[in-house]
């Protein structure tokens, strides 16, 4: 059974592209499942979805905390921890405009590539393109028949050609990287029985790969540490139902911020201190309460320090705050320049907009 | 507060902050409303909330994203539930003076399931604030039309077609309803206009009763619109004439037979209802006839509305 686990962002695109995967798998006579995996947390946040292919009917319903291919549809979302989700001999794939020496990392701008084609950057049918590239089970026809099968007609040739585009893009990728022997490209046009064929002659090549990762951590293990925060009752015996001291026990304490909303935004708000006149006007209309006043203006002197403040921990990227401002003090930058050039813990320093 | 707090150990953000790292969508007007009411009425208010975005988002085991006391409703339930609690903290000697007891409701809670519970509280007089924070639409489900969905809104289950732009129906006179109760206190607004927003839910806790406050919050995701624009399209909306901002006092508070209603914002000249519409997906199917028929219940209802002065 091949696993694919992709991580998006709601809205973004990411169940669309686990099923199409699933309904090409079907094209090509396999078995397949796919579904997503999210919260109720909404449009915008990190979700996950997941495709199983296989010759035989699937049983197992339940998300996969390992997969033969990491697909990832946000620069954003790839972070520490990434390899404990690969199989031995795992790839993953990656939309963005870095640049990743290590073997096991097909990265891609698959934003840059749809958007040419499509007008906005919506990447899945693009990495599904360069998916159909390295896993032989799967060819590029399959996929355009899938998206024929699966989207409105308008969509069908735009995405068809992102697809392809996209295959050759991973294909040269491949070449660069000095795996042009790969008995993938042999095995991707075939169909059915014979296509887990390649698939099993392509895990043998994984195995031999030198990239294959020979440790092996269970995903869900660094998740929970991660996630699941800690339960601090006050109380030993029940609480006052005074809403004034209630609101202060478990339901509070236990809860109240423990994890944060980050890996959310695309974009950031970066303050310019100068133009910031600390009207407060962001403050006030911001939906999640995460930029505040960190100092007023004394007299006629300004404060070294950004006058409006975002935290970063828990801001969305929505942008009403730079809407909001009078004063032209707040700009929207793509969190993947603020990536490239790591600032502060919370501010980002003014230079790096310059320097991005 | 910050030193429970897990994450927010630095600078603080949250000191002030009730409603605080919530999952709403980015630019979501819902949180803006709840957020921007909870800040003015202060830790001491217990909140309810029905089924619906605000509760999906801010209920979420084990991070409760409501600093003060809050709890989900059935979804019918909302006002029975404000009673409910307002009744239990009095009859416990354990309400203080700034406790305002507030609801939540999306419109599909307020003017379709929730209806009955909220007009049997307004019977009784009930010591609660209720307010409604309206994106037009069940938008937690998915998208589908409630009596609050304006006309020509594609939703899921009013699609455009050949034959229909969307919604077929107009929006339920909701706070005309609900003043006809003889309510203390009504009010409608706009996450556009927050200072008046705010304002108002000051006022009513400042009144005792039942109060009712009916806020636009408009909701990109089911509006097809960016998540930056949620505040200017909630202006719009009432510059634009297709929601007002008005106040309704009962005969109780003004003391005038039958209630008073006051127009909050009079704007000189209604804007245009198409570039409205037109920046949004969800009335992307409606005519040039359309948006002329829409224009024409605009200036119905606005020579209704000058009447009230």
């Amino acid at each position: 059974m091949i696993e694919v686990l992709w991580h998006g962002r709601g809205g973004q695109g990411a169940f669309t592209a686990a099923r199409l995967l699933g309904a090409a798998a079907m094209e090509a006579g396999l078995h397949a499942l796919a579904f997503p995996s999210f919260g109720p947390e909404r449009r915008g946040a990190p979700m996950r979805a997941f495709t199983k292919v296989g010759q035989a009917p699937i049983g197992d319903r339940s998300a996969s905390s390992q997969a033969d291919y990491v697909v990832y549809l946000d620069d954003t979302l790839f972070g520490p921890g990434w390899e404990a989700e690969l199989k031995p001999g795992g790839r993953v794939l990656l939309n963005t405009t870095r640049a990743f020496d290590d073997p096991r990392i097909l990265a891609f701008d698959a934003d840059g590539l749809s958007a040419a084609v499509l007008g906005r950057p919506i990447p899945n049918t693009a990495l599904l393109g360069a998916l159909a590239r390295i896993e032989p089970s799967v060819s590029l026809d399959d996929i355009g028949a899938a998206v024929r099968s699966s989207m409105a007609s308008r969509l069908h040739e735009p995405n068809c050609t992102v697809a392809a585009q996209a295959y050759q893009t991973a294909d040269s990728l491949l070449a660069a990287k000095g795996v042009a022997g790969d008995p993938i490209a042999a095995a991707a046009g075939a169909a059915g029985a014979q296509g887990m064929e390649g698939a099993a002659a392509a895990d043998a090549s994984r195995a031999e790969s030198p990239a294959a990762s020979p440790a092996v951590r269970p995903a869900d293990v660094v998740r929970a540490e991660a996630h699941i925060p800690r339960l601090r009752s006050q109380f030993a015996h029940a609480p006052s139902l005074d809403p004034a001291d209630y609101a202060r026990s478990t339901c509070f304490a236990a809860g109240h911020l423990v994890t944060k909303n980050a890996g959310w935004r695309s974009q950031r708000p970066v303050v310019d201190e100068a133009a910031c006149t600390a009207c407060g006007q962001c403050v006030q209309y911001c939906p999640d309460g995460t930029i505040f006043l960190k100092s007023r203006r004394v007299g006629s002197a300004k404060p070294a320090a950004a006058l409006a403040q975002p935290d970063f921990d828990f801001c969305k990227g929505c942008g009403i705050c730079a809407k909001m401002c009078r004063f032209g003090a707040i700009a929207m930058v793509p969190e993947v320049e603020s990536l490239a050039t790591p600032a502060g813990p919370s501010v980002p320093a003014p230079e790096s907009e310059v320097s991005a | 507060m910050s030193s429970q707090n897990g994450t927010a150990g630095k600078g603080a953000p949250a000191q002030s902050e009730l409603f605080f790292g919530h999952k709403a969508c980015a630019g979501c007007g819902g949180s803006l409303a709840v957020r921007a009411a909870l800040n003015e009425l202060g830790p001491h208010a217990v909140c309810a909330l029905p089924a619906g975005c605000m509760s999906a988002v801010g209920f979420n085991f084990p991070q409760l994203c409501f600093a003060n006391n809050a709890i989900i409703t059935p979804f019918a339930a909302t006002a029975a539930v404000l009673s409910g609690i307002e009744a239990g903290l009095r009859a416990q000697g354990v309400k203080p003076d700034d406790c305002t007891v507030v609801g939540f409701a999306g419109d599909g809670g307020t003017a379709d399931i929730g209806l009955q519970a909220l007009s049997g509280a307004i019977d009784r007089n009930d010591d609660v604030l209720y307010i409604c924070y309206d994106n037009e639409a069940y938008m937690n489900t998915g998208i589908q039309k409630s009596s609050l969905t304006p006309f020509g809104a594609k939703t899921t289950t009013t699609p455009a077609g050949a034959h229909a732009p969307g919604c077929l129906t107009s929006k339920k006179p909701l706070f005309e309803i609900v003043a006809a109760h003889g309510i203390p206190y009504a009010a409608t607004a706009s996450v556009g206009y927050l200072p008046d927003f705010v304002r108002k839910v000051r006022k009513a806790a400042g009144i005792r009763g039942t109060k009712y406050i009916h806020v636009m919050a408009p909701c990109p995701t089911g509006w097809g619109c960016d998540v930056d624009e949620t505040v200017e399209l909630a202006r719009d909306v009432v510059d634009c004439g297709l929601w007002y901002l008005a106040e309704y006092e009962g005969p109780a508070v003004s003391g005038e037979p039958g209630g008073r209603f006051k127009v909050s914002r009079k704007p000189r000249q209604l804007g245009r209802v198409r570039d409205y519409l037109r920046r949004q997906k969800r009335f992307s199917a409606l005519s040039d006839d359309d948006i002329a028929a829409v224009e024409a219940a605009r200036d119905a209802k606005w020579q209704q509305i000058e009447a009230w002065g």
